[in-house]
């Protein structure tokens, strides 16, 4: 195969002006100016609309003694696909069984929501939330306290008035 | 033969003996039927209905476990009403059951949760509220779980039959029926309960020790043999490089499918972490910690031209490998007295159902292949004591295994040698030369010689902690070196390398899972 080679015909820098070209870019810029379509949007005063669909950063619920619902019966950290959860189970006082350690890594995490699927008590969830910013990596380690803490709303994939999804 | 009847399971044409039960005569074509009071360890009920099969020409359905099989018998166990057989008796099961698998140790492994997801209903059809028990405190390792329970009562079975000992009753009637202890003794003080606990069907009956421990299916399981001289054939169940627990492995010859509590217990040693990691050289009062084969090279060099004579400790708990790798070792350096020290209990505990089978008086798994060898057992019955002489001994001091607690920090003080191979440093340990990592026997593989000289194998559990090797790598290359045996490099070869009579033509292959019984035993003096 021979190969072919194609001249450029490059314009004369002599007798060549930008000037048209830098107009019309211009043009589209100050276009947008008076756009009535806006685009940009003013967070953090303005919040983004968050799809129905978005799983975010955990909550685990609790009763109204304060204790987790989390009966640490093991499914979330065999289902993780990122292994992000470390779970002790134990029993406490009232032969309850309960996660001594619950910790969820949230950098591990890749937000895919099964955890919060095959939790037979609803005690896990995947939060309606994507404001982490945090000062240390470590505490991106949520323990079980952090995640009863946390007052973000639980995703819209999960109905409380229909806990099962029947 | 004239006493095998044929019979046809599911289209399969099967023989077996006359009196065979159309249960295990399933299970020769391969069919589990399921069933939760038949155990073939202890006699048969028949009242948990769950192994009712078809037999074409019968009125009715028959329990499997119970009836035997008769010559041209055609038996479906998987036909549409054998399964909705099944279907129905295991609603009946569900009836009262608290559906607290998240929440149940058994979980995992529980036959219901199988035999439900496998064949039961979709979605329970009760809307009855479900009677409370609540659980109770049996005594010694086991909970009670009523609720869980579905009467198959295999428990009370095997503390009648096969432990002899009758501490548990079914209590009421109907539905009210429930498993309990006599006053309360409960199971308190019985050598062997722990068994009911891998019985039981369900979650009903569980051991306080592994409660919410470890989910099941977390859980590796290793073959292995369990540590005193009975050689109770045993599973280790290990996560996160630890042993969770010990569960009975089924070895008709030795255990069957039993093991004693004191044996099930004994599993907190191989989790230890305060092991010695690296080959330690000791010199004018420093330490340095060595590569191995810096510490092998150092060990040929410090031993090298010495005449000087050989005392050894070994250990009952060492495998036939590493015993024989260190006697090859002592042989090379010129040959000297081995003793090994082993605990004692006052005598045998056999279980009475099952009588081959008793907690042994010996408690090291060992002793007998350590004997073989030629090893003299010294010291009391709390393997204290007797080494008096190695103590002081002005030579070279070589041991394996031992863990040398009750000895002095002037052990080997005067020794022109002292190699220590084992797993944890000591006050005894303060006077070596070298101290050498050595494994487990759940961190490597190897033999033991169990009391009736059945040499069984057990395979690697753990990963051992940082340099640990196996002693019979390490010994077996040192004893090489000084023109004792071969180098090997795995425990089969180290095997058929042992070069003692008594394990002569016997091979890993012959071993295998089961076992097999040594060409000669030597039983020990004054036992």
């Amino acid at each position: 195969m021979t190969i072919s080679v194609k001249v450029m015909q490059r314009p004369e820098p002599e007798s060549t002006s930008y000037l048209r070209a830098a107009l019309s870019g211009m043009a589209l810029t100050f276009k947008h100016m008076v756009n009535p379509t806006k685009v940009t949007q003013q967070y953090p005063e303005e919040m983004t609309e968050l799809s129905p669909r978005w799983r975010g950063t955990h909550v685990m619920e609790q009763h109204a003694d304060g204790r987790p619902k989390c009966v640490a019966c093991g499914l979330c950290p065999t289902v993780c696909p990122a292994n992000c959860i470390r779970l002790v189970g134990g029993e406490d006082d009232q032969g309850n069984r309960y996660p001594i350690v619950y910790e969820i890594d949230e950098f591990r995490c890749i937000f895919c929501g099964m955890c919060q699927e095959v939790c037979p008590v609803e005690a896990i969830h995947v939060g309606r939330h994507f404001e982490n910013a945090e000062y240390t990596r470590d505490r991106f380690v949520y323990d079980l306290d952090r995640l009863m803490e946390q007052d973000h709303p639980s995703t819209l994939l999960w109905d409380p008035s229909d806990p099962s999804s029947e | 033969m004239a006493d095998m009847v044929n019979v046809t399971i599911d289209g399969n044409e099967v023989s077996v003996p006359k009196g065979t039960t159309i249960l295990e005569a399933a299970k020769r074509v391969g069919t589990e039927v399921p069933h939760y009071c038949y155990h073939p360890g202890m006699s048969s009920p028949a009242m948990c209905r769950l192994c009712l099969v078809e037999v074409e020409g019968a009125p009715k359905p028959m329990p499997g476990c119970v009836t035997t099989v008769m010559d041209g018998q055609v038996v479906h166990t998987q036909s549409d009403q054998a399964i909705k057989n099944r279907r129905g008796v295991l609603e009946f099961y569900l009836v009262n059951h608290p559906l607290d698998c998240p929440i149940c140790d058994m979980s995992g492994e529980c036959n219901l949760q199988d035999y439900v997801h496998a064949e039961g209903r979709e979605q329970g059809r009760g809307v009855e509220p479900k009677r409370v028990f609540g659980r109770d405190d049996f005594g010694g390792d086991v909970l009670f779980y009523g609720d869980r329970c579905v009467m198959c009562t295999r428990c009370v079975r095997f503390m009648s039959e096969v432990e002899q000992d009758h501490r548990l009753t079914v209590v009421e009637r109907g539905n009210r029926s429930v498993i309990d202890t006599f006053f309360e003794e409960g199971l308190e003080g019985t050598h062997w309960h722990g068994n009911i606990v891998d019985i039981c069907p369900v979650g009903a009956l569980v051991s306080k020790d592994f409660l919410h421990k470890a989910r099941a299916w977390d859980l590796a399981h290793t073959p292995s043999i369990c540590d005193c001289s009975q050689g109770c054939n045993i599973s280790l169940h290990t996560r996160d490089n630890l042993v969770q627990r010990i569960k009975p492995r089924e070895n008709l010859d030795v255990n069957a499918w039993w093991l004693s509590d004191a044996c099930r217990m004994d599993y907190e040693w191989m989790n230890r972490g305060d092991r010695i990691e690296a080959p330690l050289i000791r010199s004018n009062g420093g330490s340095k910690v060595l590569g191995w084969k810096d510490a092998l090279q150092s060990i040929l060099k410090a031993a090298e031209g010495s005449d000087a004579s050989v005392k050894a400790v070994a250990s009952a708990r060492a495998s036939n490998e590493d015993l024989a790798a260190f006697k090859r070792l002592i042989k090379g350096l010129g040959g000297g007295e081995i003793v090994y020290r082993s605990p004692r209990i006052e005598k045998d505990i056999p279980l009475k159902g099952f009588p081959q089978l008793a907690v042994r008086r010996d408690r090291a798994p060992n002793t007998t292949g350590a004997n073989v060898m030629g090893m003299t057992r010294v010291g009391d019955d709390c393997a204290t004591g007797g080494l008096e002489d190695i103590a002081q001994h002005d030579g070279i001091v070589l041991v394996l295994g031992d863990t040398l607690e009750d000895q002095p920090t002037t052990f080997g003080a005067d020794a022109e040698l002292y190699v220590y191979v084992g797993q944890h440093e000591s006050a005894a340990t303060a006077s070596a030369h070298f101290i050498l990592p050595a494994t487990t026997k759940a961190e490597s593989e190897g033999t033991f010689t169990n009391y009736e000289g059945r040499v069984q194998r057990f395979w690697r559990a753990l990963d051992p902690p940082g340099m640990a090797r196996p002693p019979w790598l390490v010994l077996g290359a040192l004893a090489a070196e000084l023109g004792c045996g071969e180098a090997v490099r795995s425990a089969e070869d180290s095997f058929a390398a042992m070069g003692v009579d008594a394990f002569a033509g016997i091979t890993y292959a012959d071993i295998g899972e089961r076992g097999t019984v040594i060409n000669e035993i030597v039983h020990m003096t004054g036992v």
